[in-house]
């Protein structure tokens, strides 16, 4: 794939810059450089880093495809993952259109909202465990289930597959290719998508008031959905919902550690969560990329592509353009506007993108009002290892002055 | 003043209706349907917090 006709040529490798502070560095350096370049690195790609072509980039779907050219293989990240299809992400239009309407009213903003309640339940829930310990794992006591049992409980999965399931999604991202967790999550993702099918299954036999009943119940021009594509949705919703906003959750989390004036501005103003998740969402993106194939030879930006190249989108350094964002290294807790491209642009626009503002809300509600002082053990912080894609955080230990239970 | 939504260009953000929800119409997906309408003196303001929040440039105000 590679020949003197892809230019510019950028020496970037995703893969090779493996903490957050040193993944920013190289996406500024790449970005500064050739907002949009081809690298050799991982079997030849382009590289858009600039606000203007990712956006332009996500917008374009006729350009730049979101479907599998291999069906083996994931189409959006670049790094060949076998997972199962990722429905409607992976889809162009005319198939997009209909599934991502099933996908949209599910999850629309006034549905997102009626989960406000058991967003909070679960948030509160989890801070009640420990509030009289002093002491809370902010990822896994708090970050990471509570999104996870929003999702599944209202998909309406038995809480005794919660822990599993969520563990799925969560341990490729957050433990290290070859750790015990991880090799475990990859054998556990059969056994998730085994109980998806059982209970796609049942709801077609025995329906319920639940999210996963309207999905097998959904209809495309007058027939119901076939059982495959409704566990592909299912499968896809999890994978969506359960460790995106828990990297944003921990993110929003260290930063309030790490600068306590944001932390004492939030407390003073509390209203001030509204902008400053927006700033939370441009700054600590947590889907980071985002992979495409061009169909046809085009020119973009500039640069000579051609059908079958593989194109790698960067939400993360779109966010720090300078061009798109004043003073755009820094956090700017009432950043207004902000048009982050944070849950993607044009028509794969991030469905969920309305439930996990909402969780992501009451999460932090709940910490800012319950245990405002909590401090972060420093030296026993753990990053996510890789931050090609997903980031975030595995461990966030925090002390805090206790306080009563309110469950 | 008056709002234009680019309903083709929109994509269902809903960072309008999130800042401006007396201004701005969703249907039951969450996509803009508010049609070229007048905007009150007192929903000025988040009319335009509404259009310049959108990611995908949608909306335009004609003062």
């Amino acid at each position: 794939m590679t020949d003197q006709t892809r230019t510019p040529v950028v020496d970037f490798d995703v893969f090779a810059s493996n903490t957050l502070a040193a993944n920013n560095a190289a996406w500024e350096a790449v970005r500064t450089e050739c907002p949009v370049g081809w690298t050799q690195h991982n079997g030849g790609h382009w590289v858009i880093s600039g606000y203007e072509a990712v956006a332009e980039a996500f917008r374009s779907w006729e350009v730049f495809s979101s479907a599998r050219p291999n069906p083996e293989y994931a189409s959006i990240t670049i790094s060949n993952s076998r997972i199962p299809p990722l429905i409607p992400e992976e889809l162009d239009p005319p198939e997009w259109h209909p599934v991502r309407r099933i996908l949209a009213g599910q999850l629309s903003p006034g549905a997102a909202e009626r989960l406000r309640p058991r967003a909070r339940h679960w948030a509160r829930r989890c801070i009640d465990e420990v509030i009289e310990t002093g002491r809370c794992e902010l990822v896994t006591g708090l970050a990471f289930p509570v999104p996870a049992a929003v999702t599944l409980e209202w998909l309406g999965f038995p809480e005794s597959d919660w822990e599993a399931m969520a563990h799925a999604f969560h341990d490729p991202s957050a433990h290290p290719n070859g750790s015990p967790e991880h090799r475990r999550a990859f054998a556990a993702f059969a056994a998730v998508t085994a109980r998806v099918a059982e209970e796609v299954a049942l709801r077609t036999r025995s329906p319920r008031d639940d999210a996963l009943t309207a999905i097998v119940q959904s209809e495309i021009e007058g027939e119901r959905i076939p059982s495959e594509l409704a566990e592909a949705l299912v499968f896809m919703t999890i994978g969506g919902g359960v460790d995106t906003t828990s990297a944003l959750s921990a993110a929003a989390l260290w930063h309030l550690h790490a600068f306590p004036e944001d932390r004492a501005r939030l407390l003073a103003e509390p209203e001030l969560l509204e902008p400053a998740t927006e700033e939370f969402l441009r700054f600590y993106p947590p889907a980071r990329t985002h992979a495409r194939t061009v169909t046809q030879d085009v020119e973009f930006a500039g640069c000579p592509m051609h059908a079958g190249d593989r194109v790698l989108l960067s939400e993360i350094a779109a966010g720090r353009d300078h061009e798109a964002f004043p003073d755009a290294d820094r956090f700017v807790i009432d950043r207004f506007p902000n048009r982050h491209l944070s849950f993607g642009a044009g028509i794969h626009r991030c469905p969920g993108s309305h439930l996990a503002r909402i969780t992501f809300t009451e999460i932090m509600r709940e910490v800012l009002d319950r245990i405002p002082d909590y401090r972060i053990v420093d030296a026993e912080v753990v990053e996510y290892p890789n931050w090609s894609m997903i980031g975030g955080w595995a461990n966030l230990p925090a002390v805090f002055t206790p306080g009563p239970r309110l469950g | 003043m008056r709002v234009h939504v680019d309903v083709e260009k929109c994509t269902g953000h809903a960072r309008c209706w999130s800042l401006a929800p007396e201004v701005y119409e969703l249907d039951d997906l969450g996509y803009n349907v508010t049609p070229l309408k007048d905007v009150p003196p007192e929903l000025e303001e988040a009319a335009r917090k509404g259009a310049l929040a959108c990611p995908e440039l949608a909306i335009t105000i004609e003062e």
